[in-house]
């Protein structure tokens, strides 16, 4: 397993969002992390790099507990969140970006090659400031900025994010090539029946608990993923 | 013999750890939002660690049949796809649902078992498990054909046809009770007919045998001998697997094997319908997790006698409470009773009263064949009643 979450408790002043969560990830994989707005998967992904301390639990990841350390040294595990809004630098070229990306990579400059043959759609727009890219492209260099660091394990927080729908299909694409070229995500969407047809298992969250894990082939098929997105309302009454 | 889904089967401890946690703290979080009575007994205990299981609360049998029939479904009823009936506790059955994704899950668990005992897709399957209720042929089938083996659900009323199925069709497996493999091996020794003639390879018994019978059925039948140990609550086969060992593993991956006063507990990990926690089997067990050669990982399970007053005759399964009822039907209503073990008959011995003799003139039949007749419509076995003078020990322990 390269990532191993155990009972993980995170929050905001006195508000506990994440309720003692446990996944785990294995080399190769990609896992979904689904749910409604609010559920707190994205604070469950930033728990795990430590750009939120969490209350209790374990991060393990690649069997060393990283519980606790400061974001900026999940790079050392290997690992890189691509947080929701790409958080691209917006006045920087795409190339700026992209090298940004590859800071503690003693081989940025091969990496870059191998980057933009990825995305040649980056090769193109390299001189371009990032904020001027769309909304598609923007995710594009997000991704492409993640390869840079050669992480073993992305975290990616939803991709899918405010993208039509056919740029939706090309990063998802894209996503299912990263894994093919050997990298394990765990991936954070709000898209179930995208991520569900990409992901090998996924995991569902409501109100800070999983309440569901399993193959992705299954889940497609569970009315609990239909009713932890639409909310309690939807929940039909039980015999 | 293959291992079919090794990824799970074979789970390094640690591993399966992580798993067990993850799924029982989904089932917990499941249980409080979907079922009254689960939230009711959970209130807001939180699960951080496995060792913390022995702090949630049990399922018993008698719950179950109190909310007969759906009252312990964790998912709306359009949502189960299917039904399957199990004897209960008070006699009324229970009802046990699957969705699509459970039916899916107990296919995968039973094609486990099957390709354990070698089952592969040139295979000819015949399920015959003596009644076409039986909930084990959903399953059986479910697993072979995923295995896409050749399957034939053939429940012969006769041992004759039993026998022509064998010739005609030509079977490699065969599925089914120990008392129709006994009948079988007993029919083909008194017509003098070679086993070596038929293509049966293997036999899955329904459930666990003592060794020298399989050894017994082994020889006799000349066929490799598995047995399968599944509970109609929890899943029935699919709970575990038989190994070339000889060993039954629990499926962990799916299920949380526990013995409390060396009563085996289960807990369903991934069922959606009706998800179990801590579920008491009333079947005594030993659970071990030494290391086994055929590379499982999952515990090592020896199921025990039953510890409730539940018997079997011919297959058929039923309650001390079922032959209560029976006995409220005649003259011997109220009459302690204590049952003498059989397999082909369900032997009774009454106590006699005053009262069974006394209304004797008004009865035209006398009252043995009265209530033998009536356990045999009743429950189905044919029975053999004695009566005994009082001081029968009630409840006798099964």
């Amino acid at each position: 397993m390269l990532l191993q979450v155990r009972n993980l408790r995170c929050g905001y002043g006195s508000l506990e969002v994440v309720r003692g969560a446990s996944l785990h990830v294995c080399a190769g994989e990609i896992v979904g992390l689904l749910g409604a707005n609010g559920a707190g998967k994205s604070s469950l992904l930033k728990a795990i790099v430590g750009l939120v301390s969490p209350w209790a639990g374990d991060v393990l990841i690649d069997g060393r507990q990283t519980r606790g350390q400061p974001a900026w040294r999940s790079l050392g595990y290997s690992t890189v969140l691509v947080p929701e809004g790409k958080m691209i630098f917006a006045d920087m070229t795409v190339r700026e970006n992209l090298l940004i990306g590859g800071y503690h990579n003693p081989d940025r400059a091969l990496t870059l090659e191998i980057v933009l043959d990825r995305f040649p759609l980056l090769r193109e727009r390299l001189r371009q400031p990032g904020g001027t890219l769309s909304g598609g492209e923007q995710q594009m260099l997000a991704l492409g900025r993640a390869l840079m660091a050669r992480a073993k394990l992305l975290l990616l927080d939803e991709p899918s994010m405010g993208l039509a729908p056919l740029m939706v299909k090309a990063v998802f694409a894209e996503i299912v090539k990263m894994r093919d070229l050997g990298l394990t995500i765990l991936l954070v969407e709000q898209n179930a029946m995208a991520t569900l047809q990409v992901a090998d298992r996924a995991y569902v969250m409501e109100t800070g608990e999983i309440i569901l894990e399993g193959p992705a082939s299954d889940l497609i098929h569970n009315p609990e993923v239909k009713r932890a997105y639409l909310g309690k309302g939807a929940q039909e009454p039980l015999p | 013999m293959s291992v079919y889904e090794s990824r799970y089967e074979r789970l390094p401890r640690a591993e399966l750890e992580q798993f067990q946690l993850e799924r029982l703290q989904a089932l917990v979080a499941r249980l409080r939002r979907n079922v009254r009575r689960s939230r009711e007994k959970l209130g807001d205990l939180r699960l951080e660690t496995l060792a913390d299981l022995e702090r949630l609360p049990f399922t018993t049998p008698e719950e179950l049949a109190e909310s007969f029939p759906y009252g312990m479904f964790a998912f709306p009823l359009r949502e189960v796809i299917r039904l399957v009936s199990t004897p209960g506790p008070d006699g009324n059955p229970l009802v046990i649902g699957h969705t699509r994704n459970d039916l899916a899950q107990w296919s995968r668990l039973v094609a486990r078992q099957l390709a354990a005992a070698g089952v592969t897709a040139h295979d000819v399957i015949q399920i015959a498990l003596g009644g076409s209720v039986h909930p084990g042929t959903t399953g059986y089938a479910l697993g072979a054909e995923l295995l896409e083996a050749s399957v034939m659900v053939e429940d012969p009323l006769h041992i004759d046809y039993q026998v022509a199925v064998l010739q005609n069709y030509r079977p490699t497996v065969l599925i089914t009770t120990p008392s129709n493999a006994l009948e079988l091996m007993r029919t083909l020794q008194t017509r003098r007919l070679d086993p070596q003639s038929l293509h049966l390879r293997t036999i899955v018994l329904s459930r666990p045998v003592p060794s020298e019978e399989r050894d017994r059925l082994n020889a006799g039948l000349f066929a490799r001998i598995y047995c399968n140990f599944g509970l109609g609550e929890i899943l029935d086969p699919g709970l575990t697997v038989e190994c070339e060992a000889g060993k039954l593993h629990v499926n962990e991956d799916q299920f949380l094997a526990e013995i409390c006063e060396g009563e085996l507990v289960v807990t369903t990990l991934g069922r959606e319908a009706l998800p179990l926690l801590r579920y008491r089997t009333r079947v005594r067990g030993e659970l071990s997790r030494e290391k086994c050669s055929c590379g499982r990982t999952g515990a090592l399970l020896a199921p025990g006698p039953r510890l409730d007053r539940r018997y079997r005759v011919r297959e058929v399964v039923f309650y001390s409470q079922q032959i209560e009822s029976v006995l409220a039907r005649t003259r011997a209503a109220g009459q302690r009773f204590h049952v003498e073990p059989n397999a082909d008959r369900l032997v009774l011995a009454v106590e006699i009263s005053e009262n069974i003799f006394a209304k004797a003139a008004t009865y035209a039949s006398d009252p043995k064949r009265e209530l033998e007749s009536e356990l045999l419509a009743r429950l189905g076995v044919p029975a053999e009643v004695r009566f005994v003078e009082p001081q029968v020990p009630k409840s006798p322990e099964a």
